[in-house]
């Protein structure tokens, strides 16, 4: 099977999508760019899906237009803004090719790029995430969170990828039948890549200065970032057993617990004459254990739900490559 | 084909009126503004004796259809269950008491071709001022919560396409909230100013739990509309809050007892152990909830096309909820 794993045998056909929100000027450029970059490209065919995600500007009529104009151009309208992730996942759940490639809208990413991803899908990755060399944004308000976050990032999450903001990838079919985005996790793409059991790489690619529109990010995401860290932490440890995450902080929960149950007796038979109440300790012994019952408890419900709800309909399996074949 | 059919619901949940009178008053400035129309009126088990005057009419050929739930269900499950029987692409809820004036309804009809939902605001109000406070501030406190600013989700009179009900996840107690919900699904929502009925201006007030339901309600709604996809950031917020005045707490009575003060019998020692163990349940809890949403996430679809360009997907199975609890027996019918 040319895309379960392994090497690519046949050309594969390939899929581009681009969300697009408020993207009205960058529209028409980005369609001829990815145009002229694919002509040179070794693949049985390609379609462009430029997923519309709620713009307040003429976004939406410009992709109408450039798919009228070419029928390899197909435009995917979301009701509303949903976000990144949710237009990614929107243009996956569309996508037909072997191969999907994302990119931004805005032109900062090259498709002359694209060739360079897909021979690395070639050599049998999964998913392959570009690197932006000489990135052409804002010192401060951009590049300085970005490396901060990219470093949490990775010392967290232990996927070796420096660029986790990079729109620029490529992924197997088989990779996006076994991960499905929602909320903000683009951020995490090759973290989840990796708890869906790909194979991931890197690349350098190019990166230029916007021309046209507006940068959409702000400040004030780190909260934000750090909470769905600590989730795709979960998720990539602890996601088919709870009880390996819940049962230790129990146990150190209940381990307080007794020294403090030991500290109130030893202060009750008056060894120890400055342990003088008869309340502080056995009640921090009582929420201690408090605590470690009811995490165990949360363990316990985290395993019921995942052997009746979860395995009613199970995710597919990750694919395996047979060595030496 | 002619005009499109209206199929107008009606729950029977709560203090009716005639329903045959009911009937009478919204359905004749239907049939003045020429819109075609069926109503389907669904009631409660212990409302079965109010509908014999309707099966009266409708033996009599009139467009009714009466439909009987074979337990209590919800509001938000009676009009789905109507949903599912009634013929007409544009739906029309109406409770079973008077809200609005009858030429209201052809006005909301009317809105069906650039809108997906259209809901009835009672303007202007001509009922007591104790009505008017409980209105705004229920409606202060959903603007402040969720940034709404439709003024009469009370209401109850909507007019909206089949679409808007299929796909707008709906259960419970959160049918006062569809027009939020639709909003949220990417659905056009308007509001039409209507003239109040002079049957709904007696003044009420309720017992205290009803209030109570309505705030957790409106908790309800606040935590699913903003953290449904992400619930580790809402308990994690509360939870690191606590476990930080915690710690805090714990730091400040162990450095004074470096200082020589006594460390075991200070109550404020509980209380800093208390937060903190408050904040770790907290954050568990957050935990167990993305696990759930992570192992859903590939069988939930979590947008919804512009309908310009609906096609069906093969992805497009959607966890509807929970189904009826019962298959409705209908009692009569017009045909």
């Amino acid at each position: 099977m040319p895309n379960r794993g392994g090497v690519i045998t046949r050309k594969p056909f390939l899929s581009v999508v681009v969300p697009l929100f408020d993207e009205e000027a960058n529209v028409a450029p980005l369609v001829s760019r990815v145009r002229a970059s694919l002509e040179t490209v070794s693949v049985s065919g390609w379609e462009l899906l430029l997923v519309d995600d709620g713009s307040r500007d003429g976004t939406l009529a410009a992709c109408e237009r450039a798919a009228a104009a070419d029928a390899r151009v197909r435009v995917i309208p979301l009701a509303r803004n949903y976000g990144q992730t949710t237009a990614l996942q929107a243009g996956f759940d569309e996508a037909r090719g072997d191969v999907v490639v994302t990119m931004d809208g805005d032109l900062q990413n090259d498709p002359d790029d694209i060739p360079l991803l897909l021979q690395a899908i070639e050599e049998g990755h999964d998913l392959v995430v570009g690197y932006r060399v000489r990135r052409q944004d804002a010192f401060v308000m951009r590049k300085i969170p970005s490396w901060v976050a990219n470093r949490i990032i990775r010392a967290l999450t232990r996927v070796p990828v420096r660029d986790v903001g990079c729109a620029l990838k490529a992924y197997r079919r088989g990779l996006l039948d076994r991960m499905h985005l929602y909320s903000e996790m683009h951020r995490f793409i090759p973290a989840l890549a990796v708890a869906g059991g790909g194979r991931v790489t890197e690349i350098p690619v190019r990166h230029h200065p916007r021309v046209a529109g507006e940068s959409k990010y702000g400040p004030g995401r780190i909260w934000r970032v750090l909470a769905d860290l600590l989730t795709v932490k979960m998720i990539q440890s602890y996601s088919d057993r709870p009880l390996a995450l819940f049962g230790p902080v129990a146990l150190v929960s209940f381990g307080v617990g007794g020294a403090s149950m030991v500290a109130a007796v030893a202060a009750a038979f008056e060894f120890r004459p400055w342990l003088a109440s008869a309340v502080v300790l056995p009640g921090i012994a009582v929420l201690s254990f408090g605590l470690g019952a009811f995490l165990v408890m949360v363990g316990l419900i985290a395993e019921v739900f995942l052997r009746t709800e979860a395995s009613d309909a199970p995710r597919p399996l990750p694919a395996a490559r047979e060595l030496g074949a | 084909m002619g005009a499109p059919l209206v199929s107008v619901l009606v729950p029977v949940r709560e203090r009716p009126e005639p329903l045959a009178d009911l009937y009478r008053e919204y359905s004749e400035p239907l049939r003045a503004a020429g819109i075609r129309h069926e109503f389907i009126v669904i009631c409660q088990p212990w409302f079965e004796h109010l509908a014999s005057p309707l099966l009266e009419l409708a033996t009599a050929g009139e467009p009714i259809k009466v439909l009987q739930l074979g337990q209590g269900v919800g509001e938000a499950t009676m009009l789905k269950v109507a949903g599912e029987c009634a013929r007409g692409d544009v739906l029309l809820t109406l409770p079973a008491y008077r809200r609005v004036r009858g030429s209201a309804l052809a006005a909301l009809v009317g809105c069906m071709d650039d809108a997906d939902l259209a809901l009835a605001v009672r303007w202007p109000r001509r009922d007591s001022w104790i009505n008017r406070l409980q209105n705004s501030v229920f409606h202060g406190l959903v603007r402040w919560l969720t940034g709404s600013t439709l003024r009469d989700l009370a209401c109850g009179v909507r007019a909206m396409h089949r679409r808007v009900l299929d796909d707008t996840p709906l259960y419970g107690d959160f049918f006062r909230f569809l027009p939020l919900l639709a909003q949220r699904e990417g659905f056009r929502v308007v509001e039409v100013e209507a003239e109040q009925h002079h049957g709904d201006d007696q003044t009420r007030v309720y017992a205290p739990g009803v209030y109570l339901r309505r705030a957790l309600d409106l908790l309800g709604m606040f935590f699913l509309l903003r953290f449904t996809d992400k619930p580790l950031r809402f308990f994690g917020l509360v939870g690191s809050a606590s476990a930080f005045f915690g710690l805090t707490v714990l730091a400040v009575v162990s450095l004074q007892r470096l200082g020589g003060e006594p460390l075991a019998d200070r109550p404020v020692l509980l209380l800093g152990v208390l937060l903190l163990v408050l904040g770790v349940q907290a954050v568990a809890l957050g935990l167990i909830g993305e696990m759930i949403v992570y192992h859903h996430a590939h069988q939930r679809r979590g947008y919804r096309l512009a309908d310009r360009v609906r096609e069906p997907s093969p992805k497009d199975a959607r966890s509807a909820g929970t189904g009826p609890p019962d298959p409705p027996t209908s009692v009569g019918s017009s045909r």
